[in-house]
């Protein structure tokens, strides 16, 4: 299955046409929410109300069960992603400012605008300080060469934490439902200890056990898919095979080329195979042959009818090198074994041509000497049935 | 008369999720608030000191090459937020001209935190390339290792400052 998403869109006015649908249930979340309010937020750091991160994580284990789930499957793909590039140390230390200023402002930069936009005046003043404080990063970092180098410090490029920990992304992602699952019920008790300061943020309706049990069911589902989508066998442990020219490969089976194997993958007898080429089929049998023919041999060409077979299962060896012909058993029909049509008029071309009528004349005729540089007994060998004579210059 | 009660936090989390997840597939990047405020400037700033903009390391690529800054999804993201954040206010009966404070504190007192904490938070936000929305909230689902640190250490700046400056708040 090919990935669908992210989508790609004929005009870029049309992308920016869905920022207006998607920004707007961000926005509109966030403020039923509770993230409009100041006192309700800062509440979060007097552990009164919990909301900012039943909200947050909630919304985090949505997307990235969503997400990588999807890219288990194959629908998504996650290259078309941006991916916030890490630098640690300016991640470090703008997080805990940013932390600092939270709790000072009682916002953070989205849910200031969010706040202000439902008429808070203190937000609006946190908004005006925010685009004072970027004005004033941008103004500076070229001035103080301590604060350009932090913000370029401990770059580590494009990393995710499966990537960082070594481990799968879907194991990460059962670990932190896990550890957020537990968090929620922390965070339950916690609220009802400290319940006395809460004043005016009693606004928040107590949690219904029925959302509890369907967003845990809905999070399962995903898991579930999640899980068995990563277990599955991953296109990128796959080999992927690089094309070669049906008449480089008869150059190269006419020179008798000793680092050469040729497997036939069609699984069915319909045209004869190349000449030299070894009949298995595509699933694991092929392994038991790789493993007696190996010794010896560099490069591994593979053909099925029509050269669509080019992603080969990641057991085969690793240090092969693994070829697929273009076109497969066809294009060598087409290119090797019926002499060009002397349509020439260059001095190349026509050398060109003559070449291939040599090829072609060695493996319909001479197709017996060909097959005999194939060593192993399972050899379904001989030489190619066309006999046509083309006319020539 | 009464404002609707907030939604149920999980419900909240759970709509906020979706339109995240429709972010990554629709648009292939997350949400985000901090750009608005680099874009407007980087623009501004170009207006004013077009060379030195052009220049500076953290303004220079939004407007060099006769680029426009405010051409980019997160901006029209951004601009949907308030509108909807607006309309939800006012069906929801919340929308009031008003300070959100504590008993303890003066209106000005608290507008002066405000400020302060804007301050900080627009320089934060510069430095670690986002905020919570862009970083902890977008990276953080995508697991994107910058995004995780950068989350933990807001927890952990909330709760070490959230002892000094209680009195504003409770």
């Amino acid at each position: 299955m090919s990935a669908i998403f992210p989508l790609t869109f004929a005009s870029d006015d049309l992308r920016l046409l869905t920022a207006v649908a998607i920004g707007g249930a961000f926005g509109f979340a966030l403020e039923r929410g509770g993230f409009g309010n100041a006192r309700k937020l800062a509440a979060q750091f007097y552990l009164s109300d919990m909301t900012v991160f039943k909200v947050m994580f909630t919304a985090i284990l949505v997307a990235m069960t969503g997400v990588y789930t999807l890219a288990g499957l194959g629908v998504v793909d996650l290259a078309g992603i941006w991916i916030n590039p890490t630098f640690i140390w300016a991640q470090l230390v703008g997080g805990f400012l940013l932390g600092l200023g939270f709790i000072l402002s009682g916002l953070c930069p989205g849910t200031s605008l969010v706040s202000a936009a439902s008429g808070r005046l203190d937000a609006v003043v946190t908004v005006v300080g925010i685009f004072f404080g970027t004005w004033l990063f941008g103004a500076t970092v070229d001035w103080f060469p301590g604060l350009a180098a932090l913000y370029k410090a401990g770059s580590l490029g494009v990393s995710t934490l499966p990537d960082l920990l070594g481990i799968p992304a879907w194991v990460v992602v059962l670990l932190v439902v896990a550890m957020a699952g537990m968090a929620f019920v922390g965070a339950e008790k916690v609220e009802r200890i400290f319940e006395q300061t809460r004043g005016v943020l009693a606004l928040t309706p107590s949690t219904r056990p029925p959302v509890k049990f369907a967003l845990t069911a809905v999070l399962v589902v995903f898991v579930l898919v999640g899980t068995a989508a990563r277990r599955a066998p991953s296109p990128a442990a796959a080999h992927v095979a690089t094309a070669i020219e049906p008449l480089s490969l008869a150059t190269r089976l006419i020179e008798r080329d000793p680092s050469l194997l040729v497997l036939d993958l069609r699984g069915d007898g319909a045209a004869k195979p190349i000449p030299g080429a070894l009949l298995v089929a595509a699933d694991t049998s092929a392994l038991g042959v790789l493993a007696e023919a190996v010794p010896g041999r560099t490069t591994v060409v593979v053909y099925d009818s029509a050269g669509s077979l080019r992603a080969l299962p990641g057991e085969w060896p690793a240090e092969l090198e693994y070829r697929y012909l273009a076109g497969g058993r066809a294009g060598w029909e087409r290119e090797v074994l019926t002499p060009a049509t002397p349509r020439a008029s260059t001095w190349q071309e026509r050398e060109r041509v003559q070449r291939q009528h040599h090829v072609a004349a060695f493996f319909s005729g001479a197709g017996v000497k060909a097959s005999s540089a194939a060593p192993p007994p399972r050899v379904a060998g001989g030489g190619g049935a066309k006999k046509k004579k083309g006319g020539g210059c | 008369m009464h404002a609707k009660p907030y939604w149920n936090p999980y419900k909240a989390g759970v709509v906020l999720g979706l339109a995240l997840l429709a972010a990554f597939l629709v648009a292939g990047q997350g949400l985000g608030a901090s750009a608005f405020p680099k874009r407007l400037i980087a623009l501004w700033s170009h207006g004013v000191a077009p060379g030195w903009t052009e220049a500076n390391s953290f303004f220079g690529s939004y407007v060099s090459g006769g680029a426009n800054p405010l051409r980019d999804w997160l901006m029209v993201e951004v601009v949907a937020v308030m509108l909807a954040g607006f309309l939800a206010a006012v069906s929801a009966g919340r929308f009031k001209v008003t300070v959100e404070k504590g008993p303890n504190i003066s209106v000005q007192g608290r507008l002066g935190y405000a400020l302060v904490g804007g301050i900080v938070m627009g320089f934060a936000a510069a430095l670690a390339r986002g905020c919570t929305s862009g970083q902890a909230l977008s990276g953080g689902a995508l697991l994107a290792t910058g995004s995780w640190a950068f989350m933990l250490m807001v927890f952990a700046g909330g709760y070490l400052g959230a002892h000094f400056v209680r009195r504003q708040w409770i």
